[in-house]
Formats: C-alpha cells, structure tokens, sequence
C-alpha cells in the first residue's frame, strides 16, 4: 500500500463488528436485527460473573450487497474474544436459516459471514458446542443456493468450531493480519508444550496461520488489504463471481492427497513450497 | 613535608600494571579467552573494589555480569557496583554472595521489588540512587571505577571497539576508568580484523573478550500505534494547539510513551493541516522512536540526536543519514551523556507522561514497594538554570520583564486525570514519599519536581503552571485540569472563568480542538505493518511487535 493510500484508508481491522457489517452493505443499506435494544443476551455468563452485553457480541444485519439483498453477520472480537455461546449462536444459525428459507423461495439473498473468534465459549460449553452444529449445518444448506462470502480481518483470527465454519464457505476473504486454525496457538501451547509450539513466536504464528501463508496454500481465497473499501470490493467480486462448481470442502481426495504428502518438518515455508499452486 | 618526596604518586598506575599482568596469562595479546573469563575477573578484581558494569535501559554487558556472577566469594568480596539501569537478576545476585556489597544506580526496573528487599534484608547497601547523567558525572569527581566491564558489538584484537547505533553510555564509563588509572574489560559480539569504525579507541581497553552470546539489547522505545486510544489523540491534539503551536516549539524531547507516540503520528496529519509544518519539532533529541517515521518521511524533521538506538531501526537509519547522526560507516551513532546534555541545554522543551502528579505539580513515576529509581526523566525534565542562549520559545515563557531576568524551558507533564483501573493520576500525596521514607532515602524520590513543570496536558485541557502569579493560583490551574480525580475535586467552578480569561487555562474549545474529531483516523501509521510501509520496509519490527 502506498503512503497516500495508507492515509486515506479505513482500517478495516480497527472496526468494531457493527461498522465492519455497515461497511460491507452497500452505503445507507445497513438495518440490525436483533441489535442491543432488544437485550437478547447469554442467560449464562451473569452467574459466572462475567457482565453479558445486550447483543451477545454478534451483530446481524440486512442490507445490500451491489443492490441485491444481503445479510452480514459479524462477530464481535471485543466481548469475550468472539466466543459463541447459546444466544451468539443461535442468531448466527438463525440468521443463516432465514437466508437459506429465501434463497429456496427463489428470492436473492447475499450471505456474509465476518469472523473474529476463538471458537466456542467456555462458559456456555456444550450448548456452544450445539449452537456451532447448527452453524456448519447451515452454511451446508445455504451454500447450496446461493455463495456464502466469508472474511476474516484480525486481530483475533478464527479459531476453534468457526475455523471449520470458515473452511466451509463459499469463498474466503483474508487480510494480512488474520488467521485462521483449528487450535489457537496458546492451546496448542498448553496441551503439547512450547517445544510443540511457542504461543508469542508470533512471526513463527503468523508463517503457519496467517492471512498469507493461508492463502499461499489455498486455504483462503483472496488475500486483500486492510482497507475497508478493498474488503467491500472483494465481497462484490466474489458474490459476482457466483458459486464455485465444488466446494473446497468437498473435495476430500484433493486435500487427503495433501495430508499424505506432509513434510517431516511442516513449517510455513515448506508447506508453502510444497502446496503453492496446488490450488483446490 | 619530606613526604612529597618518599611517597609514590603512581600507586594506582603501578597497581593497574601489575592486576594487568595477573590477567595476561588468561588472554592471548588483548583479547581474553572466553572460557577463562571467570579466572580472569578473579585474577584483576581485588576485594573492595569499585565496579562500573554497564548495564543500561537498552544494552547490557550481560556475559560480562554473568561471569561475575560465578566469581568465588572466597577471592573477591565486598565490591562496589555502579550500574546505571539494574535490568537482570544476576546484576543482583553478586549481592547474595557476597562478591558485591553496596551499589550506585540510577534505575532498577526490571529488579525494583529485589533490590527493595535486598536493601531491607542488609545484604545490599546503597551509595545513592542517581539520574543517568549524575551517575556519569560523579565517575569523574569521586566514583571514579577501579574497573570497567562494558559491551560493544564488535572488538578488533587491538582492542579498538565498534559500539555502532548502541553506543550509549560505552565511551564515558571507558574514558572515566581509562583516564582515572582502571582497568577496560570490553565484551564483544565479534572479534574481527577490521572495524566498520572506532567508536573508542583501542588505547583506552585493556582486555576485550567475545560473548558466549550477543549482547542483550531491549526494544524498548518502540509503541505499538495499535495501543493508541482517542483519548491519547486527543491529548496530542491539545498538546499540538496549546504548547507547540502557542510557544512556537522547534527543538525538544519526547518521553516514551503512546501520549508522545500520538503526537509524533499527528504531525503529518492534523499539525500539516494546521500548517505548522516548518515552524514547530525540527530538532530533536530522541532515541529512533519507530513513531517518527511517518514525521520524518514526511519531511518535518531537520536532526535528530540519540542517547541509544532502537532494535529494527537500523537500516532506517542508515537511509536517512541527513537527519540522524551517523559515521562514515553509515550507522547511527548514539551518545546518552551528550544526548542529555543537549537535552538539557539546546532543546526548548521536554515532553513526557508520569503516573502520579500531586497537587503543587511534583510528579513520580515510583509506586508503593518498588524502588525503581529515576533513569534520565529528571535530566530532561528540568528547567537548566544554567542556560544563557535564547530561542522564540524560552523567551515566550519570560514573564518577569525586569532586564536581569531570564526565560524558561518548557517542562510539560502529559497524564490522562486517571491511570487504568479508575486510579487517579494527581493525588493529595505521591507513594514516593512513603517509598522514600520506607527505604531511608535522605529526600523523596520525586522524579519532576513541580517549580520546573510550566504546563499540564490532560484530556481535560491545558494548564499554563508558568503564568501562575503565586502558589494558590498554581494549584487552582493544576486543579481545573484535573478532572474528578481528589486534586481536581477541590477545583472551585466559579474561578474557571477567570482562569481561562487570564490564559492560566485552556479547554479544548478555547484552543480550536474539536474532541469529536480525535479519531484513529488522524493518525499518520495505525500499525506497526504502517510504519514499515512509511519505511519504504527498511523499519525491521522486532518479532514481537508483528502482527502479519
């Protein structure tokens, strides 16, 4: 990015949730459902102490998308690191229901996900647990209809159960500063040890699941700059581009080949030697 | 009488000489065999002895402390150290020995609640805790080191030393002891035949030895912008108006701190639409704060002078030659004493935050049980009574009209009215008295003392302290920038106006700041990865400020 553009840009990542979704939805199209007013919060986390927040730290809204009707949800990375519990869940899943009910009606619908979280909430355990089933059933059945845009922006990432709601989307946005996983660092670090994995290597984090080398081996679709302006562009591009003839996680002899053929010391730059242009 | 002639007027020559020769069968020429560092040390130090071991807020001779931490007891006692900045544990561990007995420090950070204990526990006596420059000075007069253990980056084996973009304190610890008849121990990252260049000439060293690892060197003036809040915006865009702006500031120091981060990464934006550019922060005297980048490339810097340099900013450095001071090598050349002293003498301004602030403006950065000590904050944040030169601005802050009277120097205190966790930044009372009375220090250690400090900068507004006519206006302008903190809650409303009128005060509208418009967007790099990208990518962020 050159200077004046750094300039003039709006960071993307420095969003909160609800202006990452009003930046994606096509300029005064931005409407919340669910939005704090109507004080549906988690009923858990109250009694462990932890101060709920009036929309459980996921922001859906409708809107459009280059005109043609569209729903973003976004998850907050600020409450409770993106964590999804029962109430969070559920307005996700919801959400993407209600999509797949008009896209079987016949009726245009553009589904964005915007991911920042480290996967299922603790505190609310199995119900998120059940919550992120619902999720991955979800953009199954949508996904059939119409493309589901994912984007990942940072600085959280997209970790745990989203993770693999991430790798089941249509089409995967990055920036740089995202990253994208199954276990986050840290509980890579706790369970195996930091001979396994030390948690604040971060450019060791970033070599093995940053926005980059994620796109490098075709785990992310396009790697776009933390401008909220380019984002919005390349959520266009991709629901213009329309569905792809199979998903990527679909393709399940493709990314079985790959596992065989994992290096002795799968570090970033091997992986991405071995895999670059290996495109799913 | 007849003494004169009798006695001997080269004893500690002849003494240096001899440890000399003791030491020589642990080296080959000058350069000491690594393996026998240990022996070495034991064979020239002597029970008593003064130690300068060189250990600031950046680099450590940390192979040099480690061996000396290995010393036996049995051969070597009761040593005095003088350390600047006490940074690694086994600066302290030489004091459970019993190899070191008393110290002389200037900033214990890192070991602060040790050396309390320590200090409480008899096992450690200290000489006095010191400001940097005071610690230097007194190497010369009457704590002038036996012997010096310092660090460069590369010896040569005629123990020529290459200290580069870290030179620091090096040179002045290694002129005291040379000049004053002590022994020069250097460790060097490398041994190498020929240097990029000599930052101290090899006549001064006796012994260089090379590290069993390089040289430990902390980041330690590099701010994240991404930390950066409005609210410090805010502050920076109050600083901009009320102080740079009003008093024409062109050459200055900057704490560290995201409050001096912010401003540095307003110039390019807000400063240049209040077309101040030119007229304000030419001159610097800074360590290479990686904020600066934006300012810099943005041509609003002339020089900038470095008590130390800043890990990831070398080669940055190296292609902006005109502004920093570098060598024929092309590397940054940095001097913390001279850098103090220009920071006291030819600078118009210091610019810094604090954690406490009391009512008549004394500010520390002490809290309770930490004896931390005061680094070079104070020698900064001063008003050098000795200076003779005028400048626009120390004239600016001239209010007695008499002939014979003299300006000011700006000594400006930035401090949000509240610290994280709802602590109030001015209080009735600084911990540094309690501190200082625990630990049996002759005075408290206030780190600004109030009479230096001519503005207050809070999210609230500005307080000019050097307009004040006497001691209770003082205290009412501090107050009414103190927000509801205990100081700012015995500010009486009703004399506001009459502050504000007589210039004493100003809020935010009466500078022309809009508070709505302090946002993230205002600033010139939002994130490390920006000022890489300011950098033209010659700025190397070290692996733990990376974000991609």
């Amino acid at each position: 990015m050159s200077v004046p553009a750094l300039m003039s840009r709006t960071s993307f990542v420095e969003l909160n949730a609800r202006e990452r979704a009003r930046a994606l939805l096509d300029v005064g199209s931005f409407r919340e459902l669910l939005g704090p007013f109507d004080r549906i919060e988690s009923p858990w986390l109250a009694r462990q102490n932890i101060v709920p927040q009036a929309d459980d730290g996921v922001v859906v809204a409708r809107g459009t998308i280059g005109g043609v009707a569209a729903v973003v949800i976004a998850i907050e990375g600020a409450f409770q690191g993106g964590s999804t519990g029962e109430v969070s869940g559920a307005k996700i899943a919801g959400a993407l229901e209600l999509a797949a009910k008009d896209a079987e009606a016949g009726k245009p619908i553009r589904p964005v996900l915007v991911f920042e979280t480290g996967g299922v909430r603790l505190q609310e355990a199995n119900l998120g647990l059940a919550a992120m089933a619902d999720v991955h059933a979800a953009v199954v059945a949508l996904r059939a209809h119409v493309p589901v845009v994912g984007v990942i922006a940072g600085m959280i990432g997209c970790f745990g159960g989203m993770g693999i709601t991430a790798g089941l989307v249509s089409r995967l946005i990055v920036t740089k500063q995202a990253r994208l996983g199954l276990n986050g660092p840290e509980v890579i670090e706790q369970n195996a040890g930091v001979e396994e994995l030390d948690s604040r290597d971060r450019p060791l984090i970033w070599s093995l699941t940053g926005g980059e080398q994620r796109h490098a081996v075709g785990l992310a679709d396009d790697l776009v700059a933390d401008d909220a302006d380019a984002l919005a562009d390349a959520v266009r591009a991709a629901f213009d581009r329309g569905a792809p003839a199979e998903h990527a996680s679909e393709r399940i002899a493709f990314w079985r080949a790959r596992l065989d053929r994992l290096p002795a010391a799968p570090e970033g730059m091997a992986l991405r030697k071995l895999w670059t242009g290996d495109r799913p | 009488m007849s003494d004169t002639n009798s006695r001997s007027w080269s004893t500690r020559r002849d003494d240096k000489l001899r440890r000399v020769r003791a030491v020589e069968a642990h080296a080959d020429g000058k350069v000491l065999r690594t393996a026998e560092m240990v022996a070495a040390l034991e064979a020239v130090l002597v029970s008593g002895d003064r130690v300068a071991l060189e250990g600031d807020n950046q680099k450590q001779a940390d192979f040099l402390s480690r061996s000396l931490a290995k010393v036996s007891p049995e051969k070597v006692r009761d040593l005095h150290m003088l350390i600047s900045s006490i940074s690694r544990p086994e600066q302290i561990d030489v004091f459970e020995t019993g190899v070191a007995k008393k110290i002389d420090f200037a900033y214990a950070g890192p070991q602060s609640l040790r050396v309390a204990q320590l200090l409480e526990d008899g096992a450690l006596e200290v000489g006095a805790i010191h400001t940097y420059v005071e610690l230097y000075a007194r190497m010369f007069v009457d704590l002038t080191p036996r012997v010096a253990l310092v660090a460069a980056e590369k010896a040569d084996r005629r123990g020529n030393l290459y200290t580069g973009a870290n030179t620091e304190d090096t040179p002045t610890i290694v002129e005291a002891t040379a000049f004053g008849g002590g022994i020069v121990i250097a460790q060097a990252n490398e041994i190498v035949d020929e240097l990029p260049r000599v930052d101290i000439p090899g006549d001064w060293v006796d012994f260089v030895v090379k590290a069993d690892r390089p040289a430990a060197i902390e980041p330690l003036f590099t701010r994240d912008p991404r930390l950066i809040t409005e609210q410090h915006i805010l502050m920076a865009m109050l600083a901009i108006r009320g102080v740079y702006e009003r008093h024409g500031v062109v050459s200055l120091n900057h704490g560290i701190g995201f409050n001096t981060a912010a401003i540095e990464l307003l110039l390019p934006t807000y400063a240049e639409r209040l077309g101040l550019k030119g007229k304000i922060a030419r001159h610097w005297t800074l360590n290479p704060h990686p904020t600066l980048i934006p300012a810099i490339e943005s041509g609003w810097v002339d020089s900038v002078h470095c008590f130390g340099g800043e890990v990831g900013m070398e080669a940055y450095i190296a292609a902006r030659s005109d502004v920093f001071f570098t060598g024929r090598d092309g590397s940054l050349r940095s001097n913390r004493v001279l850098c103090q002293l220009a920071g006291q003498y030819a600078v118009d301004m210091f610019i810094g935050a604090t954690l406490q602030i009391d009512g008549d403006a004394n500010s520390s950065t002490v809290t309770t049980g930490r004896l931390a000590g005061f680094g070079g904050a104070p020698n900064m944040g001063h008003d050098p009574g000795g200076r003779r030169h005028a400048s626009h601005a120390w004239l600016d802050l001239k209010t007695d009209p008499s002939p014979t009277a003299r300006g000011k120097k700006l000594v400006v205190q930035m401090a949000e009215t509240f610290q994280s966790g709802g602590v109030p930044t001015f209080v009735e009372e600084l911990d540094a008295v309690g501190v200082g009375q625990a630990a049996g220090m002759p005075i408290a250690p206030v780190m600004i003392y109030g009479d230096d400090v001519s503005h207050v900068v809070t999210e609230e507004g500005v307080a000019y302290l050097y307009l004040a006519a006497d001691e209770d206006e003082r205290r009412a302008a501090l107050a009414a920038v103190a927000g509801v903190s205990p100081i700012g809650l015995r500010h009486d409303p009703r004399r506001t106006d009459d502050l504000r009128a007589k210039g004493l005060v100003a809020y935010p509208e009466d500078l022309g700041v809009d508070p709505t418009e302090a946002s993230r967007s205002l600033l010139a790099a939002r994130t490390i990865e920006d000022l890489v990208e300011w950098s033209g990518g010659l700025y190397a962020p070290p692996a733990k400020f990376r974000s991609f």
